[in-house]
């Protein structure tokens, strides 16, 4: 005969979860849902053809490293399920399930407007104008730029499965915690805003793509909840136990070369702002800081504003 | 309760105030927009507002 915990157990609904922060993103994710289908690529496939050869490299540059990132995003995001799972918050799970959502629609968006606006669909299509970002060289030789999105996320997310299924609940948490800071914090909520920053700047100058525009529009709506989904659950556990602040900080620090160098983008798009992106991004990370209640690194900030350090992320480095 | 907002953009040390969430995020849109030529995501601002017990909410820059 089952006991009352054993019954209860089977329900996870309670007036404080539903009073939570968490669950306030899950009713706004719910209320906030757009489709790709409803987008008109019309207009954007006659820009396409009307701006340069230079401009078409550029702008595709930077969409395409987001057709695979967004790609790599949504599959990269099951450890947090199962995580969410192990740690018993269904409110977390609910979230997650829009968060998935929303992520693969983000790749649908991409996969929808190279289709429709440039004609490449299929790998061998799209793969060449890739810009793949090991190549980049730091004439100083102080810092190493590795590829965060395609080599962290799986990293960190293998340990947290890993610990999901088999760990502790502080293993699991502090693997939570390494793996939002990458994920959450660091390649969506610092590294990547320059670059949806970049497009909506390089539309607005051109006065062309605006169903891009509005894509990339609705598309940082939906980050938003993303981001600070992450820095919400890491400042909980951070404030649950003060030492997982550290794991924070041991990914900024393996990945700092990454978001001291400039934005390749902003070489690849002609015509922009450079110093714009790099102000932009402290901001960003102080911001990160702030949600989880974590203290900024300052010579990290130091380094990104530094003007001697100007060193460029991407093939047309060095 | 009146909730506020400090930019943390290098070099700017603006603030606003306001009665609640949905009246200082268009406050804070408009300051990135105009002051730093950026945007900040309403999800963001609503992330690190801070609770002002006895503040006055006037909508106006410290």
């Amino acid at each position: 005969m089952s006991s009352v915990a054993e019954i209860e157990s089977k329900f996870h609904f309670s007036r404080e979860m539903l009073a939570g922060p968490i669950y306030r993103k899950y009713e706004k994710a719910i209320r906030k849902v757009w489709s790709v289908e409803d987008l008109d690529f019309t207009k954007d496939a006659l820009d396409w053809q009307r701006i340069t050869p230079e401009q078409q490299k550029g702008l595709l540059g930077v969409t395409i490293r987001f057709l695979a990132g967004e790609q790599a995003v949504t599959d990269e995001l099951v450890p947090m399920l199962a995580a969410a799972h192990a740690l018993r918050r269904f409110d977390w799970t609910m979230f997650l399930s829009t968060f998935l959502m929303e992520e693969a629609k983000h790749a649908e968006f991409f996969m929808r407007w190279h289709e429709k606006v440039v004609g490449v669909l299929d790998p061998d299509e799209v793969a060449p104008h890739f810009l793949v970002r090991g190549k980049t060289i730091d004439p100083s030789g102080r810092f190493e730029v590795r590829d965060v999105m395609h080599e962290a996320l799986p990293h960190y997310g293998s340990r947290l499965l890993e610990a999901s299924v088999s760990g502790s609940e502080a293993e699991i948490e502090r693997a939570f915690v390494q793996f939002s800071a990458a994920y959450n914090a660091f390649v969506e909520g610092v590294l990547t805003m320059p670059s949806y920053e970049i497009v909506i700047d390089a539309t607005a100058q051109w006065d062309a793509f605006p169903t891009l525009n509005q894509g990339f529009k609705l598309i940082l709506m939906d980050e938003g909840r993303h981001i600070t989904f992450g820095t919400e659950a890491c400042r909980i556990l951070i404030e649950k136990n003060p030492e997982y602040e550290e794991a924070v900080h041991e990914i900024f620090d393996a990945y700092r070369g990454n978001v001291v160098g400039l934005v390749e983008y902003q070489k690849a798009v002609p015509g922009l702002d450079l110093g714009k992106y790099q102000t932009m991004k402290v901001r960003h990370y102080r911001n990160r800081c702030r949600e989880m209640g974590i203290t900024p690194d300052a010579t990290l900030i130091d380094q990104i504003l530094d003007p001697t350090i100007d060193f460029v992320v991407g093939v047309e480095a060095g | 309760m009146a909730v506020r907002w400090s930019c943390v953009e290098a070099g700017c040390d603006w603030a606003v105030m306001a009665a609640d969430a949905d009246a200082i995020v268009p406050l804070v849109q408009a300051h990135i927009g105009e002051i730093h030529s950026s945007f900040e995501l309403e999800d963001m601002i609503e992330a690190v507002l801070e609770d002002v017990p006895d503040g006055r909410a006037s909508g106006a820059a410290d």
